[in-house]
């Protein structure tokens, strides 16, 4: 564990010094993100400027639903961003036969080999959105809300990585993944609103299926005081089990990669 | 002389028969594009429905017809939306601008034509798509012809106000060598401003405003409010002209500033 973690520094640094190279290419790149999210936010707050509240949840209570789903899909856009490109990046090109001949896990090697700065955007906007939303709700600052706030994020986090890894094990098969991943993925389109305002079996989905519920409305409940019962406590749970299925298939996956080289 | 225009029409009809093969040729991504966009739906739906418990109309609209139209503009906005600038970007970056700007064809002329040839394309992609939402989420087609004939010139002038926008934004991958961020920006200010997201009669008047002197409603809200019934067409004259004045002004622009931005080429390895 200690080797990897030196390792992932040694990995990170020569990224930062690539990165770093172009600064002002940095700088866009780390940015980008949070424009999206500004503009979607910016729709929100058109809407919601004239209604009291939405399905009972007020702006600043939505923000926190929003704030929590961007902070943890941040984390996996930075630190495993190459689930999206290891079928046209490395399968496709052959390049992924270069981590199967080095002393290291290969999946640890495909995640470490790119820290993507575009994520810096979402964490930045999603630590706004959370502490203008706990500031203004007036959810006090206290060490237990902290540690719960992280365990959320962190759980939500591993959610996305555990999604999208779950989804990339298919380029082993089919090459490219992408279009599978980005169909999953886009399902935490849902999670950024009040899973309350959606059907039943939308609910479901969003929190058994594809759990990106536990990324945001559940944590934000808890946090506000709504009854959601042990649902509040069950992110890590799930997102333990699913990162364990993902890491399953995708060592199942890797044991049936044939190179497309020749 | 016609010689000469049916030799020129000839290499566009190439170019614009390239279009539909190079979409037919990934079915995966059609798919789950399709999926994907269903699924934005539902959430749209689902929020707006939560929107109108609260208020019987907004901004003029009551929930009908405000679903109708972010329906409409879902399905509208991805047909409008190019990324010149990731092309410019990696034509630059491989060096084949070179061998693009020598050809002895119009290299703007050439991407209009590939643009308008996706319009269609993807227009008749999408079908399957407004049929699901009018049968399962509640979107409403009008029967009168007049309506379809407005929403029909109006995007097509849409869409190439956008394409003459996209081409001066695309200009800034003669300077940045990151275009990928940029156009990520570009899809944001764009997304928003042109009425995807929150119908214009919705934003505060300072917003709105900004909306109108900005190009991008052009090719989004301005044909969705008459195919959404929200524009009637007996003010089609007066939008047409606007858009046309739109298509001048960007159109000389984009070549004014093509022809400034072509200077500062790099081709990256000799």
């Amino acid at each position: 564990m200690r080797r990897y973690l030196s390792l992932y520094g040694v990995f990170f640094v020569q990224r930062l010094k690539i990165l770093l190279e172009y600064r002002v290419n940095f700088l866009i790149g780390a940015t980008s993100t949070s424009f999206l999210q500004a503009a979607g936010l910016l729709a929100l707050w058109v809407v919601m400027r004239q209604i009291p509240t939405l399905n009972g949840w007020t702006f600043d209570e939505v923000l926190l639903v929003y704030g929590l789903v961007t902070i943890s899909e941040s984390i996996t856009h930075m630190f495993a961003d190459n689930l999206w490109t290891i079928g046209h990046s490395y399968i496709r090109t052959g390049e992924f036969d270069r981590f199967m001949v080095r002393p290291i896990d290969p999946l640890f090697h495909l995640l470490a080999d790119r820290f993507c700065h575009d994520g810096i955007g979402n964490l930045l906007v999603g630590s706004v959105l959370v502490v203008k939303a706990m500031s203004g709700i007036g959810i006090p600052w206290t060490a237990g809300n902290l540690i719960y706030l992280s365990i959320a994020v962190l759980s939500g986090g591993a959610i996305f990585i555990a999604l999208n890894l779950l989804t990339a094990t298919t380029a082993f098969w089919l090459v490219d993944s992408t279009p599978v991943t980005f169909m999953v993925y886009n399902a935490y389109e849902f999670a950024k609103y009040p899973l309350s305002i959606y059907g039943r079996g939308i609910r479901i989905v969003l929190t058994w299926l594809i759990p990106f519920g536990f990324a945001s409305f559940y944590p934000a409940s808890y946090l506000l005081g709504r009854p959601v019962g042990l649902l509040a406590w069950m992110g890590p749970v799930v997102a333990a089990v699913f990162l364990a299925v993902a890491y399953r298939a995708w060592q199942h996956g890797l044991a049936h990669y044939t190179s497309t080289g020749s | 002389m016609i010689l000469a225009v049916r030799r020129r029409a000839a290499v566009f009809a190439a170019f614009a028969a390239m279009v539909p093969k190079l979409y037919l040729a990934y079915n995966a991504w059609v798919v789950v594009e399709f999926a994907v966009q269903i699924l934005f739906m539902l959430v749209f739906v689902a929020f707006w429905h939560a929107v109108y418990a609260n208020a019987p109309t907004l901004g003029g609209l009551d929930v009908r017809q405000t679903i109708n139209y972010i329906l409409l503009a879902q399905i509208v906005a991805p047909l409008v939306q190019s990324r010149l600038i990731l092309e410019f970007g990696g034509l630059i970056r491989q060096g084949a601008i070179a061998i693009e700007l020598l050809r002895p064809v119009d290299f703007q002329a050439r991407y209009a034509v590939e643009s308008l040839t996706s319009l269609v394309v993807f227009a008749v992609q999408k079908l399957p798509l407004l049929v699901i939402a009018w049968a399962f989420l509640g979107l409403r087609l009008p029967v009168d012809g007049e309506a379809w004939a407005a929403f029909g010139v109006t995007l097509v002038l849409g869409s190439m106000v956008l394409f003459f926008t996209d081409w001066i934004f695309a200009c800034l991958a003669f300077y940045s060598t990151e275009t990928w961020g940029l156009s990520v920006v570009k899809i944001a200010v764009a997304t928003f401003f042109s009425g995807a997201l929150v119908p214009l009669p919705m934003m505060p008047e300072w917003l709105r405003s900004i909306a109108l002197a900005l190009p991008f409603a052009q090719g989004v809200a301005v044909p969705v409010s008459f195919l959404g019934g929200i524009s009637p067409v007996s003010a089609l004259g007066p939008v047409v002209l606007r858009q046309i004045a739109w298509l001048i002004v960007l159109g000389i622009g984009s070549r004014l500033v093509f022809r400034h931005a072509v200077r500062k080429i790099t081709v990256q390895g000799g």
